[in-house]
């Protein structure tokens, strides 16, 4: 059996490592777009303040293809996939055959359609390459302006405060971290950044990038434009879907996959950011740019390419942990109730002092989402209590007592027996 | 493979398995002198409370989540011992937390709390690792009303289903 897969990270990688397990004779054989081993993109920041050197985001070591027996094709990039002859054709004028293939094809900045986001001194914060860029253009001292208060931005936000730059952070909602944290969590890191030395604007949508070949500053639609020697967009993601629409597979905001990873082609499997999910938090068929998400995909994936039925279910689109400065936060699930998804859910919360906020959504009776800051402890209890979609309307009373923990559950039937993990 | 077992109802709270477990993993093998230590040593077993006492404890799971989250590749299953845990590899934790999120079981922790002091270096998860250097995990043989145990038990196959059988 030959198995081919496009692309290496979290995804393509974990699906190369159990397919080697699965089937110890096939052919496998990784075609990935970046130079170099596996590396994980979620360290980036790391890499950017100088606390990482690269070897040391290589998430499966830099002899992992050697030891799994992985023909590793790195710097080549897929042109089409020829669903009617089984084949793949790259850029170097190769054309791959395969009896199964994973399209785990990632993700890609989105960038908004202001002008400017092509001058020299600007760059998005998504791989190994934007962190370098950073690194090898800017020093200590100097102004840099990121448009974009997520994940991505704020981590190149700290990573750069701590290499001592001025850092502005400009973001369009009214708090950071919009689509994952509540007001009051988010106001917890605020203060943290702050006290970095990271400015924050909030409520400000950029105009345009300035500078006429390189950048000096950004534009914004009320204030004065923000100086700065160096620009990072950090706008958000979107899924790598164009090799499987050209290949005709179905695909919407991302590649479409049935519970078993299939594409509407059936030898070909896709994984990871690339894909949509049936989020079970929220009910809704949404991407989902997460790296535990996308190895959990590429495991399962995996299964299924060598016939071993194996049905990805339970997954829930936000399961994000971080922490920038002091503060650690977890959130997970449906964090944000909104207009329409407020029938029959109520809120839970709890806060200690100026740096510890809890919050459980529930919804008939189940967790549905979790936003914890400033204290994680057993954060992964509630995460499974949300992804198993455990009835816990008995312990409605004491959801965030500190003594409630997975013993109030250990004699119970109903936990932890759906997924085979234990 | 090498597992705790717990037989909960003996339990009596009496928290000598934790008071073992830091002493094991503090560098001074004392669990007094342990809390001038800094990094201060962590239980890596909680005793927590349902009718009664419940020792939770890492199940080094046959396909752990925490390992499947670690964005760092340096939490993973030894497929000699079974046992899971994020030291002594090529890769090193960054104290990103995604285990602390993944773990059903809420037994794995931050090196320090929130506000800690050091800012250079990474904090850290801490876990259970069964005690490598140790005949009997510290836990165990603190324990004096056997609730806990080490055995071995055969890893289970995935079938074709995947499931465990």
């Amino acid at each position: 059996m030959t198995y081919v897969i496009i692309g290496a990270s979290a995804a393509g990688a974990q699906a190369a490592e159990d397919l080697r397990k699965l089937d110890p004779d096939g052919d496998i054989r990784i075609l990935t777009e970046e130079a170099g081993p596996p590396y994980s993109r979620c360290l980036i920041s790391r890499y950017a303040d100088g606390r990482l050197q690269e070897r040391d985001l290589y998430f499966k070591t830099d002899h992992f293809a050697a030891d799994h027996r992985i023909h590793y094709s790195s710097g080549v990039r897929v042109t089409s996939i020829r669903p009617g002859s089984n084949t793949v054709i790259c850029d170097n004028g190769e054309t791959v055959v395969y009896d199964k293939l994973l399209l785990a094809t990632g993700s890609r900045p989105w960038l908004p359609a202001i002008p400017g986001c092509d001058l020299e001194g600007v760059c998005t914060f998504h791989s190994l390459k934007d962190a370098q860029a950073i690194t090898a253009q800017t020093s200590p001292t100097q102004t840099v302006a990121i448009i974009g208060a997520g994940f991505a931005g704020l981590e190149a936000a700290y990573a750069l405060a701590r290499k001592r730059l001025k850092v502005t952070v400009v973001e369009r909602c009214g708090q950071i971290l919009p689509n994952q944290l509540d007001a009051q969590g988010a106001t917890i890191i605020h203060r943290d950044l702050e006290r970095m030395g990271v400015q924050i604007i909030l409520n400000q949508s950029v105009a345009a990038i300035n500078g006429s070949d390189r950048a000096t500053g950004v534009m914004l639609a009320e204030k004065p434009q923000v100086q700065a020697d160096f620009v990072i967009v950090a706008t958000g993601t979107e899924p790598n879907k164009g090799l499987a629409a050209q290949a005709g597979l179905e695909t919407a905001r991302g590649i479409r996959v049935s519970n078993r990873l299939q594409t509407s082609a059936p030898h070909i499997f896709a994984a990871g950011d690339a894909i949509e999910i049936d989020d079970v938090s929220t009910g809704k068929r949404m991407p989902s740019a997460t790296w535990f998400n996308a190895v959990l995909q590429g495991k399962y994936a995996a299964y299924n390419m060598a016939g071993r039925t194996r049905p990805y279910t339970g997954a829930v689109g936000i399961q994000n942990a971080v922490q920038f400065h002091q503060i650690p936060a977890i959130s997970l699930g449906q964090v944000l109730v909104d207009s329409d998804s407020r029938e029959n859910v109520e809120v839970v919360s709890l806060s200690e002092g100026d740096a510890i906020y809890k919050k459980l959504v529930l919804k008939d009776g189940r967790i549905v989402g979790m936003v914890f800051v400033g204290d994680i402890q057993k954060s992964g209890f509630y995460g499974a209590l949300i992804r198993d979609q455990v009835d816990v309307s008995r312990f409605r009373h004491k959801l965030l007592d500190k003594d409630f923990s997975y013993a109030a559950v250990h004699r119970g039937p109903q936990f932890g027996q759906r997924s085979p993990y234990q | 493979m090498k597992k705790l077992t717990v037989t909960a109802e003996d339990c009596t709270g009496c928290r000598r398995c934790e008071q073992a477990c830091i002493a094991a993993h503090s560098r001074a093998g004392n669990a007094a002198l342990a809390t001038l230590e800094k990094p201060e040593p962590k239980s890596r077993i909680l005793i927590e409370y349902d009718r009664g006492p419940v020792p939770l404890v890492c199940r080094h799971c046959v396909e752990p989540l925490c390992v499947s989250a670690c964005m760092a590749g340096c939490m993973q299953k030894d497929p000699e011992t079974g046992i899971v845990n994020n030291v002594g590899h090529e890769q090193q934790c960054v104290g990103c937390w995604m285990c602390i999120m993944a773990c059903p079981y809420g037994v794995i922790s931050p090196s320090y709390d929130a506000g800690g002091e050091d800012q250079s270096s990474f904090a850290v998860a801490l876990k259970c690792d069964l005690c490598p250097n140790l005949d009997t995990p510290a836990c165990v043989a603190a324990c004096p009303m056997n609730v806990l145990a080490v055995s071995d038990v055969p890893e289970p196959v995935f079938n074709a289903k995947g499931n465990v059988p």
